[in-house]
């Protein structure tokens, strides 16, 4: 296949490739109108990024304020303190973390690992896009139009009575990326059931497609929620209709229902994908069959099913009967079962491995570090009497950030250095990945487990002013966020370093076996010139590194004839 | 121990970090330390007190609460350095040296008898935690039959405690050793009353009323002196409410039994037994402490406009509240009855609004809201039913005298009666 000829070693090294995507067309409109899911999931990976960076400067700016109880930034007085942690709240959230590893590394990466040649929907998939630029735009037109301070759960009636105006923009802002949100979904859906590759059956599948198909499904089953919810509230800010405001007859707490209805599945679809990127990562850098392949597939099943049975578990101190509470702690406890069985699958896989600790394995072994943390901080949470004592406290914020960043964004950027040679064609180098790994792991580590300390000791959450005893605990927080930062801008300066000087990747650099690794890198705009069929994609007993290639390559003649070849091996 | 080991480094630090906050000055005595936190920050620096992981448990349920979470927190820490060290192990043992694959054929792809074994044990420990949560929250929500109980309004950003004899109070006292139930109720957004040393937490929402009980069982009483708060439990909002959310916090204090009722009849019945001539300068301090969270004295800003001479903002200039009251130079922004750009001249007088700059005080203690001062937003709760009228002369005659007042409200002077006790006013504070 010329593809992968183009990029082997016989071709000289100062032709540019023949075909691939970021090359097969030129100009500021071929990106913009491109259907190529590649392409699009470059402009969402570059976007996502973006808001990151944004969403991480509020983040520097509250836990700064936070270094001494009372005023620390002379500017920052208590509300526009409000304004920051309920900004940092929403990007990272609406436009980060639930965009990030679906929109931004599934889009690239999913067609073809499916062996595809794009979603089943491309021109839905440029929609997304749009729809979230169109509700990034809100969420800045908010801020314009006079920000806005009810935290990113928009409790009411706080939300429909503070006197920032930014409220209602920002609300269609995040209703439209619910839209955005579906399509991603709706797209995987149909991409999953309908264009997998001959061979490739159900339990055949990467992990990685489990893991965003029952993400998928989620997102489009519980998204259409939080539209509805906040339609509520707009109408009910605007109209003063008495949806939830008592005054007029309403109940604030049946907003919690329908916000967290949809809000924990959210969770999910954040955590999901992350461990999908985790089981492709152990695996494929441990260059060893996943142990466990269809407990950790059934476990994404249970864990998206499970999901929307759990919103309660947010309301135990809001005043729902006793009996709710009871239910819902029960059932909450059936998720922790899915998680560990992962853990442990992990763990097992790293048996007897062949274990190459490269950057996107260090991400993969912080993440069960950090999920572990985070996810047995949940049996306190999820307990009756001890979650009355730490709901709303910093142990919530702590276990919380150790899921939603330590876990689904560590895996994010782990995912981000696992598929980078794959999306760009380039390598960075592997001593700065390991530094900027220990940066972010170290300071992550520091910002949050004094936070657990924290809240058990009664701190609340969202406070601008506390008691001078926490101080140290803050400063200790804080100083963590610093390092955390540093390591976050290592790392984005030698990743662009790399687009530049980095040297060329080879097809496939780790010696993975999914069907990303047999094109070339980066991938043809068609990814695979004939639909290529699979075998089992855990396999590495036949993959071999090629000194010439610089890479691993894939040794086929003792596979059985049911694996076609789809390259030029 | 590990967890004692970081305490005793913790804590050392603490108290530097504590101490380069305040002031530079070289020679300053560890007491002073205190005081000048006490003035920087309006709070006294504490010990954090408790364990590694908890606070001094203060309530007949907090133990076991307590003990829920340490069982919880032994089991984390076994699974975690399980966890852990076989990832540490199998990434050392298993790590691939240079660039091939040392592929081992005989490394198993499932095993079924161990993942079904590493599914259903973490379900029974499960199914035992959700247990020993549920046990615990049956008594959480369980209120004795006895309880003593007292009616508890949140609101933008306090909290009023009233007893059965018609007591009031903004910080929380309660009887030792008696089970007290509190009866919430929020006049405007969600709330959450929290006290950590006792582990109860309960969201108080508007349109309904919510129960909290507790039973203390160790006393903390009044502090020695009023500038310090060193006794006591913190009562905190945790439900994020706004400007003034994480200053919406107040102090428990816990009485024997005799001293309790003791307290309470007098704070049912210290207004009518301040002769007239002392009402300003005994109860309007005391009141005053109702609004200190948003009014300053000394011209600082807050949420409300202060009621001395406001050193910044659109009041500045204007003299205290009574001079710019009665000169009506205050501007308007709205309100219910307000119109924008006008001031109060246009509403006080013969046949408008108020009759009288007092009529406007009182309607804006009473009514707030149907005037907005430039600058300040529609923040202020009503105090209907807390404050009754000869409460309402004396804080009225309090902001005409306001020069006799320090910037804590202290009356500076001598009072107009000697007569007056001096017990009484500094307890509640």
């Amino acid at each position: 296949m010329t593809t992968i000829d183009a990029n082997s070693p016989a071709s000289t090294a100062v032709d540019p490739p023949v075909d691939n995507y970021l090359t097969y067309t030129r100009g500021i409109l071929s990106w913009a109108l491109t259907l190529d899911h590649k392409r699009i999931g470059v402009m969402y990976l570059f976007a996502v990024l973006s808001s990151f960076f944004v969403g991480g400067v509020f983040a520097l700016l509250v836990r700064t304020e936070l270094l001494t109880p009372g005023v620390t930034l002379p500017w920052v007085d208590a509300d526009t303190y409000n304004e920051y942690f309920t900004l940092h709240g929403a990007i990272m959230v609406f436009l980060v973390i639930i965009p990030s590893i679906p929109a931004a590394l599934g889009n690239f990466v999913l067609p073809v690992m499916l062996g595809a040649k794009d979603v089943a929907f491309p021109r839905m998939n440029l929609g997304s896009f749009y729809l979230w630029i169109v509700g990034a735009v809100c969420a800045v037109y908010s801020l314009v139009a006079g920000g806005f301070d009810t935290g990113w759960t928009f409790y009411t009636p706080y939300s429909t009575t503070t006197s920032f105006s930014g409220v209602i923009p920002v609300l269609i802002g995040v209703f439209i990326l619910g839209f955005s949100s579906i399509f991603t979904g709706i797209n995987f859906v149909v991409t999953i059931h309908k264009l997998r590759p001959p061979g490739m059956t159900w339990f055949r599948m990467p992990l990685f497609l489990w893991a965003t198909y029952a993400t998928a499904l989620i997102q489009v089953l519980a998204t259409p929620v939080l539209g509805i919810t906040l339609l509520m509230l707009i109408v009910e800010r605007v109209a003063q209709i008495g949806l939830f405001d008592p005054a007029m007859g309403g109940d604030p707490v049946l907003f919690q229902h329908f916000f967290w209805f949809y809000s924990h599945p959210a969770v999910y679809i954040m955590i999901l994908p992350a461990m999908g990127i985790i089981s492709e990562i152990i695996s494929v850098h441990a260059h060893r069959h996943i142990f466990g392949y269809r407990f950790i597939a059934f476990s994404s099943v249970a864990i998206a099913i499970f999901s929307f049975l759990v919103w309660g578990h947010h309301m135990f101190t809001s005043g729902q009967s006793p009996l709710m509470n009871t239910l819902f702690s029960a059932i909450t406890f059936s998720v922790a079962i899915p998680s560990a069985i992962k853990v442990f699958n992990w763990l097992s896989t790293l048996y007897k491995g062949s274990i190459s600790l490269n950057t996107p394995m260090l991400y993969g072994l912080g993440f069960i570090f950090l999920f572990t943390i985070g996810g047995l901080t949940g049996l306190h949470l999820g307990t009756l009497n001890t979650d009355i004592h730490l709901h709303d406290t910093y142990f919530v914020v702590a276990h919380f950030h150790y899921v939603m960043m330590g876990s689904a964004l560590i895996a994010m950027i782990g995912g981000l250095h696992h598929w980078w040679p794959k999306m760009f064609g380039k390598m960075y180098k592997e001593n700065h990945g390991a530094i900027g790994f220990w940066l972010v792991f170290i300071g992550f580590n520091v910002t949050f487990f004094t936070q657990f300390m924290l809240g058990s000791h009664g701190m609340p959450r969202r406070y601008y002013d506390y008691m001078p005893e926490f101080q140290i605990y803050h400063v200790i927080s804080t100083i963590g966020s610093y390092i955390m930062a540093l390591g976050f801008f290592w790392t984005a300066y030698y990743l662009i370093a790399s687009l530049i000087s980095g040297k060329k990747a080879p097809a496939n650099p780790w010696g993975g076996r999914s069907l990303e690794w047999q094109c070339s890198s980066p991938p043809p705009h068609d990814n695979f010139k004939t639909t290529p069929s699979v075998g089992d994609c855990y396999d590495f007993s036949v993959v071999h590194w090629d000194e010439e290639e610089g890479g691993y390559v894939v040794d086929r003649s003792g596979l059985p004839e049911s694996e076609e070849k789809p390259s030029s091996h | 121990m590990m967890p004692n080991l970081l305490e005793n480094i913790l804590t050392p630090l603490a108290a530097t970090v504590a101490q380069s906050t305040a002031p530079a000055e070289e020679t300053v005595q560890a007491a002073q330390a205190t005081t000048e936190i006490v003035e920087e920050t309006g709070r006294p620096m504490r010990d954090l007190g408790g364990t590694f992981w908890l606070p001094e448990p203060q309530s007949t349920l907090a133990p076991s609460m307590d003990w829920a979470f340490m069982a919880i927190t032994w089991l984390c820490y076994i699974c975690f350095a399980g966890i852990v060290i076989a990832l540490v192990y199998f990434t050392w043992k298993y790590r691939q040296k240079g660039n091939e694959v040392v592929y081992q054929a005989d490394a198993p792809l499932h095993n079924t008898p161990l993942e079904v074994g590493w599914t259903v044990v973490p379900l029974l420990l499960c199914i035992a935690i959700f247990f020993m949560g549920f046990k615990g929250f049956l008594d959480l929500s369980t209120p004795p039959k006895d309880s003593y109980e007292i009616r508890v309004t949140a609101f933008k950003w306090g909290w009023g405690f009233k007893y059965p004899n018609g007591a009031t109070s903004e910080n929380l006292i309660v009887p030792v050793g008696q089970p007290v139930k509190l009866i919430m109720r929020s006049s405007d957004v969600l709330h959450s009353l929290y006290i950590p040393a006792f582990r109860v937490k309960k969201d108080v929402v508007p349109g309904r009323y919510s129960y909290l009980w507790f039973q203390a069982d160790e006393i903390a009483g009044f502090p020695e002196s009023d500038t310090s708060v060193e006794t006591g439990h913190y009562l905190f909002c945790t439900e994020y409410c706004g400007t003034g959310h994480s200053n919406m916090n107040r102090v428990v204090y816990v009485l024997p039994q005799d001293d309790f009722e003791a307290w309470e009849e007098e704070q049912a019945r210290w207004l009518d037994s301040v002769p007239d001539e002392d009402l300003y300068a005994v109860a309007g301090p005391r009141l005053y402490s109702k609004c200190s969270n948003c009014h300053t004295i000394d011209g600082g800003a807050n949420t409300g406009p202060s009621w001395g001479d406001p050193t910044s903002g659109s009041l500045a200039g204007l003299g205290d509240v009574w001079k710019r009251t009665k000169d009506g130079t205050t501007p308007v922004t709205g309100g219910t009855k307000g119109k924008p750009g006008t001031t109060l001249a246009d509403y006080i007088g013969e046949g408008k609004l108020y009759g009288t700059p007092e009529d406007y005080i009182r309607a804006s203690i009473l009514n707030p809201g149907e005037l907005l001062v430039a600058g300040y937003g529609p923040n202020m709760p009503h105090f209907r039913g807390q404050i009754d009228e000869r409460g309402i002369d004396g804080l009225i005659m309090m902001m005409a005298k306001i020069d006799e007042f320090d910037a804590a409200g202290r009356f500076k002077g001598t009072l107009p009666s000697v007569s007056a006790a001096g017990g009484e006013g500094t307890e509640s504070e």
